[in-house]
């Protein structure tokens, strides 16, 4: 491997991390005990039924709060990228950090009718200098295109002040064309490809 | 004929024959009929030959004639001139076997061995160009010598230090190899060899590192870590070595490859290990600084893992012996570079580097208390001050972290009350520093913002820590501690993150082993006073409470006690009204307590059976007639709690108990005077029916073996109560009183009806499923009763047969098809009543069974039956392929793969979901089974990812799941042509309402996307 650039970056930790909240402590509910005990008191023994199926009632229930994709959920998809330089996590090394992601309606004026949407991911690469940074902005370009359905327009740049040839770079990663010949090289590929791994979740 | 005539002429065609004739001239030697001689002379004609083979062969057969000799037989002389005979024609093969045998002989002396020896180094000078087989007969030889005769072989010094490695070297099969790293080993660990030091290291290192790879079949047995060990023995066999193996094995360190590095670690370690004190302070320092770049700039874990014990090594073998913390002792020099490394990288402790210099420190720390001693001294004191200095809470978590892993290897070195290690004169260098860490940890935990929950972490496992290390803190200081959790515990926000609750109740029970009395003067009392004398309206704080009470009870002490004060505060609160979700919560407490004990050795088992069992239950039926007060206890769901209780003291009586309880399951403890059981009675109001409830639990409690008689002299005979049960589970409609009824009915059939007695139940079956026959609106209830009852005889295997082929008919019945077809997912469901614990008959075979009856018969049916209850035969599918072993489907997969392509075309979402379990679990499994189906399978599982529309969350989820399960199992040629297909047809789920669905499209695709790519390793 070439020299690494920089060897001795800051770590966040992993419990530090941004992350979805559990939804601990529900609603109380008289038949399942809450906490420990679910684990250890089976549910009330007569809900399941095979003679009274759930699909009618469970899955209007299920469909009826919808989940919208949101700034935590980009960040969950492109934080466990890993450094090319470092097996660590680009969320780890602060290089993407939440508030660092901007999600809008690409046209604000016709309000819910549109639902495409403006995604905007700005990188922070750990020193100004980084010969990487394009690297890492077009892993994250990479897992976002892969990861999000089509209405959404994907912009990755580079933080502001954070980088002595940012102009540069994100013109690179702006430009269609040039991400597209990018991924056509085969070394630059395999980089990504070793980057994106960790975000699998591994065996199924 | 001569002999030797006779053996080469059948060696050839018969070897047994061969040898027996050789066995002959023995014999004939032994009995004075033959003299050595004369048997040697015999030979003559033949060791002059011209062909190698015929000299090979005549001096095989008389090497096969001395080894057959009793070991005593041959005189000296007569050992030497075969000894001087052999070594002549040592290169005729056969010689070296008889030399083998020779120098085995306990009068084979010193000169002949070291002729023996000259005579092989003299005529095998080109040793490798002779085949492996020969070489290896050779060095077996040298390795016998090597035995049997070390020190004719030592006393020639120098000539066969060079004699021995210029035999050996060159040698590049495995199998040799083994031979000459041990045999090159005892030369380097017993000769004399300073000066051929350097030769010696050069004809084993040349080997370094190992990259053999046994072949396919490994015909040997010899694998890569067989070599490496051996080769490593040898490097590390001398201290001699130090000034080539450090230098050479420090340049091998720069390998790109990750298992290179691995063995040049290990060997390293290895060296460490075994070289003196003296020679390997010259190069610890050396050592000190490459290692250091394996795991500052930590590429590969393991790597730096290996590094790490290398590190430890050599400060293990420094100081070895050693109690003073001298700073001019080898290992105190070997350390003033590290912790000086070490101390500039903690400077800036969020930095990458800190967290490897922190495991430095550790790893070293724990080798020996001077080390621990030596590091302590040069590090904490500037720690101390720069987390004085630091600026932000998470530049203060990083410096406690360092402080974890110090406290670590002050446990590992001083042990816990518990776990003492050896005593040692060296004092805990921790001591000085005592008030001031307990209060930095102190004020770190609770004197930090509740939302600091990381720093809060470390505090508190810094603060465990300095409890559990040995001959460290007061008993008061600990009490204060305890104080902590407890705190944290009970007033933590519970909306939070409860990682800093988690680890405080670990802290706990840890510390209730080592001191469980701070624990019974401390935690208890504060817990038990959060605890509320009735059900608070909205609150449920005392959840939190219980669960730390409850995972406290691990000490059999503190569980006692526990027990009894929960079940007054439950009689308190029984007593005032309120929500019933707080008694609840009491009993799951005590149920999580009693589940953790060993319940048959309890000395307290009749106190919780006369309590709780007894006690509660004739509470509830007394309030049930109104002859005392109705409470929570009377409600269903409460029931249940206390009945699982029931179930679990029960089963824990001894037989003679529980044929009391037996008598009582229908009375229910209750004077009859008072109440009347339910069964045989009209009209039952709800509140009394709830009782059944309990009787369920009671009957699943009790053994088989004990026998059920009811007081009601009326109510004897099992069948008369069975057909009772009948007549009450058909008119109840209250579903949790219904199962407990269905329960009993199961419970009867298959565990205490007598095996000559199935037949009658059989009976009843039958007549029940006429009833359903004949009945044109069949009401789902009888449906569920016979399938009670057949489920308990099936899983007895009584009648299964039978029962299968009339259930089997059902499913074609317009009226009750889609009940009866629901309920083939209950025959093999697991049940918490009727289950091994409680003792009911579950024979092996019966899910077998099962499947070989019904599977053939479903999918001949499904063909034939009318559109109308097709579907009835795929839901029962689904139902008995839920619950059986994937060994039991996979060899029929053929013949169900169709029919479950057809379920996933059902609208019902469970069958749909059981369907794709099926199919999962089958790609993953048996990943060829599928290759013909793949196409149907993809389009069909992409419509069950579709929303909106029919398919439930779950459904999507798991269709999802099984997309990805197929790359990676299925061969890519097979899938190559759907993966535009899928890839495409998973681009809307990315937007799926769903988070979880989303996610696992956004895997599945990713699965997919990466197939066709060569895998990287």
């Amino acid at each position: 491997m070439a020299e690494v650039l920089n060897a001795n970056p800051t770590i966040r930790n992993a419990s530090d991390l941004p992350s979805r909240r559990r939804q601990a402590h529900a609603q109380p509910s008289s038949t399942t005990p809450k906490g420990l005990f679910s684990s250890i008191v089976p549910p009330s023994a007569y809900l399941p039924d095979p003679f009274s199926p759930s699909s009618s009632s469970a899955s209007d229930q299920d469909d009826a709060d919808i989940e919208p994709i949101d700034e935590q959920e980009i960040y969950d998809l492109i934080s466990p990228i890993s450094d090319p330089e470092h097996p660590l996590t680009l969320g780890s090394l602060s290089v993407v950090n939440l508030p660092d992601i901007f999600l809008t309606p690409t046209f604000p004026e016709r309000g819910s009718l549109s639902p495409l949407t403006t995604l905007t991911v700005l990188v922070t690469p750990t020193i100004t200098h980084c010969s990487l940074a394009t690297v890492i902005g077009l892993g994250v370009r990479v897992r976002l295109e892969q990861a999000l359905p089509p209405r959404f327009r994907v912009d990755v740049r580079i933080k502001e002040g954070t980088h002595s040839t940012a102009e540069q770079v994100n013109r690179q990663l702006g430009d269609k064309e040039r991400v597209a010949a990018a991924l056509e090289n085969g070394t630059l590929m395999g980089v990504l490809r070793k980057m994106l791994e960790g975000c699998e979740s591994g065996a199924v | 004929m001569s002999n030797v005539q006779q053996y080469l002429l059948t060696i050839h065609s018969d070897k047994e024959k061969a040898l027996s004739i050789a066995q002959d001239t023995t014999r004939g030697l032994e009995s004075k009929q033959l003299t050595l001689i004369e048997v040697v002379q015999s030979l003559g004609e033949y060791i002059n030959e011209e062909d190698d083979s015929i000299r090979a062969r005549a001096i095989d057969y008389l090497s096969q004639v001395i080894g057959r000799l009793s070991p005593t037989f041959l005189s000296r002389q007569q050992i030497q001139v075969l000894c001087q005979f052999l070594c002549d024609r040592i290169e005729d093969g056969g010689a070296v076997g008889g030399l083998r045998k020779l120098q085995a002989l306990g009068r084979f002396n010193k000169e002949m061995a070291a002729m023996t020896f000259r005579a092989m180094l003299d005529r095998y000078q080109d040793l490798q160009i002779r085949p492996q087989a020969q070489r290896l007969q050779i060095l077996e030889l040298l390795n016998d010598l090597m035995l049997k005769h070390r020190n004719a072989l030592k006393e020639l010094g120098n000539e066969s230090i060079v004699g021995i490695t210029d035999l050996v070297s060159g040698e590049k099969d495995p199998r040799n190899l083994m031979v000459i790293f041990s045999i090159l080993r005892v030369v380097m660990v017993e000769w004399d060899i300073p000066g051929h030091a350097e030769m010696l290291f050069d004809s084993v290192f040349c080997y370094f590192p190992i990259t053999f790879r046994p072949p396919p079949d490994d015909p040997y047995g010899i694998t890569a870590q067989d070599l490496k060990s051996r080769l490593r023995d040898c490097i590390a066999a001398s201290g001699h070595f130090a000034p080539y193996a450090f230098p050479q094995l420090i340049d091998k360190l720069d390998s790109t490859s990750p298992n290179v590095k691995k063995d040049v670690l290990q060997t390293i370690t290895a060296c460490a290990s075994s070289y003196g004190i003296t020679t390997l302070s010259n190069y610890s320092i050396m050592l000190w600084d490459s290692l250091k770049f394996e795991i500052l700039n930590v590429q590969e874990e393991d790597i730096a893992e290996e590094a790490l014990v290398s590190l430890q090594a050599i400060a293990i073998r420094l100081g070895l012996g050693l109690d003073s913390t001298d700073p001019k002792t080898p290992l105190a020099r070997y350390l003033r570079p590290i912790t000086k490394e070490c101390n500039e990288q903690l400077q800036e402790p969020q930095h990458k580097q800190a967290k490897p210099a922190g495991q430095i420190l550790s790893a070293l720390g724990t080798s020996s208390p001077v080390t621990f001693f030596l590091i302590v001294k040069a590090i904490v004191p500037s720690l101390m001050a720069l987390y004085q200095d630091a600026e932000s809470i998470a530049k203060q978590r990083a410096l406690l972290e360092v402080l974890v892993q110090i406290f670590d290897s002050a446990i590992a070195v001083y042990g816990t009350p518990s776990i003492p290690a050896p005593n040692t004169r060296v004092e805990n260098p921790l001591e000085p520093f005592k008030d001031r860490l307990f209060e930095l940890n102190s004020q770190a935990l609770m004197g930090s913002a509740a939302d600091e929950v990381s720093f809060r972490v470390v505090a508190l496992k810094a603060l465990l820590r300095l409890c559990l290390l040995r001959r460290y803190l007061q008993d008061n200081e600990i009490g204060m501690a305890v104080q902590y959790f407890d705190e944290i515990v009970l007033l933590e926000d519970p909306s939070g993150k409860d990682d800093l609750k988690r680890e405080a109740i670990q802290a706990l029970v840890e510390l209730s082993r080592i001191k469980p009395n701070l624990i019974m003067d401390i935690t208890f009392p504060a817990f038990m006073a959060k605890l509320p004398d009735s059900s608070p309206s909205d609150d449920q704080d005392y959840l939190i409470t219980l669960e730390g009470l409850a995972k406290l009870s691990v000490e059999r002490y503190v569980a006692d006690t526990l027990i009894r004060r929960l079940l007054n505060r439950l009689d308190i609160v029984l007593q005032n009204d309120g929500c019933s979700a707080y008694p609840q919560a009491i009993l799951s407490t005590l149920h999580y307590i009693l589940s953790q004990r060993d319940l048959d050795q309890d000395p307290n088992l009749s106190s919780y059976h006369e309590r709780i069992v007894v006690g509660l239950t004739s509470q509830v039926v007394l309030a049930s007639v109104g002859k005392a007060p109705t409470t929570a206890l009377n409600e269903e769901p409460t029931l249940e709690i206390l009945g699982r209780l029931a179930v679990m003291i029960v089963r824990a009586l001894d037989e003679h108990k529980q044929q009391s309880v037996a008598l009582h399951i229908y009375s229910l403890f209750v004077d009859e005077a008072d109440f009347v059981p339910v069964p045989f009675r009209g009209n039952v109001p709800k509140l009394q029916m709830s009782t059944m409830i309990l009787s369920a639990s009671l009957m699943a409690g009790v053994r088989h073996s004990v026998s059920l008689q009811f007081t009601d002299p009326g109510v004897g005979p099992i069948n008369k109560t069975l057909a009772e049960l009948v007549r009450i589970a058909f008119l109840e409609d209250v579903p949790p009183l219904r199962q407990a009824i269905l329960r009993q009915i199961g419970l009867l059939t298959n565990k205490f009806v007598l095996p000559q007695d199935t037949e009658s139940v059989l009976g009843i079956l039958k007549n029940l499923l006429l009833g359903l026959s004949e009945t044109t609106s069949a009401s789902e209830n009888a449906v569920r009763i016979v399938f009670w009852v057949a489920k308990g005889l099936i899983l007895r295997l009584a009648h299964t047969d039978e029962i299968l082929e009339r259930l089997l008919n059902l499913l074609s019945v317009k009226e009750c098809g889609i009940a009866s077809a629901r309920g083939f997912g209950l025959l093999l469901a697991p049940d918490e009543v009727l289950s091994k614990e409680n003792g009911a008959q579950i024979r092996l075979l019966a899910k077998q069974k099962v499947f070989n009856i019904c599977v053939p018969n479903i999918a001949k049916e499904f063909r034939r039956a009318n559109p109308a209850t097709k579907s009835n035969y795929l839901v029962a599918l689904s139902g008995i392929l839920e619950h059986m072993p994937t060994e039991v489907v996979l060899p029929e997969i053929d013949t169900i793969l169709p029919l479950l392509l057809r379920s996933l075309d059902l609208e019902d979402s469970d069958v749909k979901a059981a369907t794709i379990q099926t199919l999962t679990v089958v790609s993953q499994e048996n990943p060829k089974a599928i290759e013909g189906h793949v196409g149907s399978l993809v389009s069909r599982l992409l419509k069950c990812v579709t929303y909106p529309g029919v398919n439930s969350a779950d459904v999507r989820h798991n269709a999802l799941r099984c997309l990805r399960v197929f790359p990676g199992r299925v061969k890519d040629s097979t899938l190559l042509p759907y993966k535009h297909t899928v890839t495409r047809g998973l681009l809307n789920v990315l937007d799926d309402p769903k988070r979880n669905v989303r996610k696992e499209a956004v895997e599945c695709r990713v699965a997919w996307f990466n197939m066709d790519e060569p895998q990287s390793d």
